[in-house]
């Protein structure tokens, strides 16, 4: 397969203009050739307006596909572009010009051939004007396009197809036919003519520009106009007339007009370009100020902008901007064209004018509004006070200043005030942002700690074929302060413990910590059990605080001799359910809350005890979240619920005993109550 | 829900609390005991007949002032108190270190 090239349009069309122009050229050339010969040379003209008409097409397809492709909403480029063009051509034109006025009389000036190549040349540069203008004035009218102006451009472009065959109709004679078509054209490019909504995008420096560029371009389309006229009435030198055509003619009406009507616009613009100018800086001010904040972005970027939107919307000579840190101290952190010294005195004089003082203590910031305010001042004559509000509280003011009295309008007011509440917005979310991203992270912390405390708890409970046992607890929040463990002494004995600190929460989850470390230590030392209480306690009054106590139960269980050693430091008493009556009942041993009394006298509250236990009988354990758990009508789960689970379902595992006790107590509170303790269960059974 | 108010009876000072004392709340009651003390209260009876319920934080609060009074001879008494709010003190053995009595008239006859 041959491959093609690809087609490059631009370059094609560009090539064939020069092929078509070179051809016209020629068939020109020979029909002069044969008028000056008296010989027929048997070339119609139509021959010449077909080529004509293709040379218009090429040129049009050139800068079709040439300008839309380079061009996007750049004015001044296009208005440039459309004045080189008619600059240069009206150039060509005027040299051609300068050597006939040189040759004067002389062979060569006289020379019907070369008059006849230069009439071509003439008219390609014509043409090419033309239609670039064309093409590019296309852009200019249809920017901010609506479907109405884009049907009239296109009905604009067929009528000119039509006109560029035209000729084949009235045989190239300026009749009424011709005036019929050239009014209509016209009347289609003036109506398109009014759309000049790019000029008020321009900048007051663009304005300049394009206005001399539009001279130019009404400069060039006049002179190349007046030549067109100039070969038309010396006809007889020409053996075809090119220039007479509808297509041409209401193209440099178009090209002018529309040039004109752009350059009286510009013009009558220019005065008023600043407030366009102001009303889109404001907007795109606006815009900035809206977007918010990235999370390692600061505040002050934002103040920055609202500093300089407000400067800017009010026309203000100085400014600066203070941040409330406390009650008391204000704290400016920046100012525009003031030093401090004038800072100083101004801010003296708003704090001697009554009503900004009202305006300060203001004890709804909603209400606030900037404040403008008179004062005697020798170089700022007019200050205003604008308020950032941020989550109903004043976070700080800017005070802008002008030299001029009452130099503050009530648009400027209006706008600023706008800034100013956008700002805040800004800021305010930039402020929840930040603090939910602490949040997450506390609770990222929060579950970590979670985690570590869960460690603490034993997952495996020592126990041997005499026993079963199994143990649950549950945190009121994300970390409490219930402790179980069990210890194995030797072959037939071990050691349960179960510990609550006072509160719960972070606090109690430390101390819970501490009582592991305590009681972890104590427990290898094979002590008796009032003995651990009296050594806990002396531990834990080292490191609890003041206000903070530990209960807990501890038993030494003997397997060998089915019975136990039990002691009691404040905790919540632990029931023994008999299998032999079926009845439970809560053990009575006297004893103190660990970290109550913390020096020697301690021993004196704390006893122990040995209670003997046979096959089938169950010790439950347990923290006061359970006795304490409260139903929506505040009563107590009780020691009686407990006692009474425990006899009714006296036959069943303690993995069931435990779900059956921990669900009613469930239950109890309601669907939707919550357990607002640390709440933990131990269950013995022995075999 | 708390409410404390403090009645001065010559030599005596009655805190009566209401409702009930828990973590959230029993700062208040700190508060007004630290306060007595330090304007040289020398016999604070806490009357007791409207406490629904006591949370180990609120026992903490009469824990921490054990030795501190002791110490500068200012007695703290309890008294009026439900059987099932007494229970809660004497489970953790408070009952053995403050005195914990039926009613008014003992609290200030033990004086």
């Amino acid at each position: 397969m041959i491959k093609l090239p690809a087609i490059h349009i631009g370059k094609l069309s560009f090539l064939l203009a020069i092929l078509v122009w070179l051809a016209l050229l020629f068939v020109d050339m020979v029909r002069l050739f044969g008028v000056i010969n008296d010989l027929n040379s048997g070339i119609i003209p139509e021959f010449t307006w077909i080529l004509e008409i293709l040379f218009f097409l090429t040129v049009y397809g050139f800068y079709n596909y040439n300008i839309n492709k380079s061009t996007k909403n750049d004015f001044i480029n296009v208005i440039w572009r459309a004045a080189s063009t008619g600059l240069a051509a009206s150039v060509v034109v005027m040299l051609f010009q300068l050597f006939y006025r040189l040759m004067g009389d002389s062979k060569l000036g006289q020379d019907p051939f070369l008059m006849n190549f230069f009439y071509h040349v003439y008219f390609a540069m014509a043409t090419i004007f033309l239609v670039s203008g064309a093409i590019l004035w296309k852009n200019l009218i249809l920017y901010q396009k609506t479907k109405r102006v884009v049907k009239q451009w296109q009905t604009f472009e067929f009528a000119l197809l039509l006109a560029m065959f035209f000729i084949f109709f009235n045989k190239n004679t300026l009749d009424y036919s011709f005036i019929f078509g050239l009014v209509i054209l016209v009347g289609l490019g003036i109506l398109l003519s009014a759309n000049l909504k790019w000029i008020p995008y321009l900048t007051f420096k663009e304005k300049w520009k394009s206005l001399l560029f539009l001279f130019i371009i009404i400069l060039s389309t006049t002179f190349l106009f007046l030549q067109s006229n100039g070969f038309s009435n010396s006809q007889q030198n020409y053996p075809i007339n090119l220039l007479d055509n509808l297509f041409l003619i209401s193209l440099f009406i178009f090209i002018f007009i529309y040039a004109l009507f752009s350059f009286l616009v510009t013009l009558f613009n220019l005065p008023t370009s600043s407030v366009f100018e102001q009303k889109l800086t404001e907007a795109i001010n606006f815009q900035r100020l809206s977007q918010s904040i990235q999370p390692e972005e600061n505040e002050e970027q934002v103040l920055d902008i609202l500093m300089d939107s407000c400067m800017s919307a009010a026309y203000a000579d100085a400014a600066w901007l203070e941040m409330s840190k406390s009650e008391s101290s204000e704290e400016v952190i920046q100012e525009r064209w003031i030093d401090a010294d004038t800072r100083h005195e101004v801010s003296h004089l708003i704090e001697k004018t009554k009503t900004a003082v009202d305006w300060a203590t203001e004890t709804k910031p909603d209400n606030l509004t900037p404040l403008p305010l008179r004062i005697d001042h020798p170089k700022f004559e007019s200050i205003l006070l604008i308020p950032l509000i941020v989550n109903k509280s004043v976070i700080g003011r800017l005070i802008l200043c002008k030299e001029v009295r009452d130099g503050f309008n009530k648009e400027m007011v209006n706008i600023i005030s706008t800034f100013a509440r956008q700002a805040s917005i800004a800021v305010e979310n930039h402020r929840l942002l930040n603090q939910a991203i602490q949040n997450e992270r506390y609770l990222e912390e929060l579950k970590i700690a979670q985690r570590v405390q869960k460690a603490l708890l034993p997952v495996k409970l020592d126990h041997n074929d005499s026993f079963e046992i199994c143990a649950y607890s549950n945190a009121a929040d994300e970390v409490g302060g219930d402790y179980y463990d069990t210890f194995q002494l030797d072959e037939h004995r071990f050691v349960l413990i179960i510990g609550d600190v006072s509160g719960k929460g972070t606090s109690a989850a430390f101390h819970m910590s501490q009582m592991k470390g305590i009681f972890q230590s104590l427990i290898q030392l094979n002590l008796g059990a009032s003995e651990f209480m009296i050594r806990a306690n002396a531990a834990l009054s080292r490191c609890l605080e003041r206000n903070h106590f530990i209960t807990a139960s501890i038993f030494i269980l003997d397997t060998a001799s089915n019975s136990f050693l039990h002691s009691r430091a404040g905790h919540v008493p632990t029931l023994l359910l008999h299998k032999a009556t079926g009845k439970a009942e809560y053990l009575e041993v006297d004893g103190l809350g660990l970290g109550i009394l913390r020096n020697q006298q301690y021993e004196k509250h704390v006893e122990e005890k040995v209670f003997s236990y046979q096959s089938g009988d169950i010790l439950v354990m347990f923290t006061d979240g359970i006795v304490e758990a409260k139903n929506h009508k505040s009563q107590q789960f009780g020691f009686e619920r407990i006692r009474s689970l425990v006899e009714v379902h006296q036959e069943l595992t303690p993995k069931e005993i435990q779900i059956k006790i921990i669900d009613s107590v469930h239950d109890f509170v309601g669907g939707d109550g919550l357990i607002d303790d640390d709440y933990s269960l131990v269950v013995v059974k022995f075999n | 829900m708390l409410s404390i108010s403090i009645l001065e009876e010559s030599p005596h000072h009655i805190i009566q609390v209401k409702g009930e004392i828990d973590a959230s709340n029993s700062v208040q009651l700190d508060e007004s005991i630290r306060s007595l003390a330090e304007k040289g209260a020398q016999s604070i009876l806490v009357d007791g007949s409207e406490l629904e319920y006591i949370s180990s934080a609120g026992l903490g609060v009469f824990m921490s002032y054990l030795e501190e009074f002791q110490e500068k001879g200012i007695q703290l008494k309890i008294f009026s108190l439900s059987p099932k709010v007494f229970e809660v003190f004497r489970i953790l053995g408070l009952d053995q270190l403050i005195s914990i009595l039926s009613t008014k008239e003992e609290a200030i006859q033990e004086s």
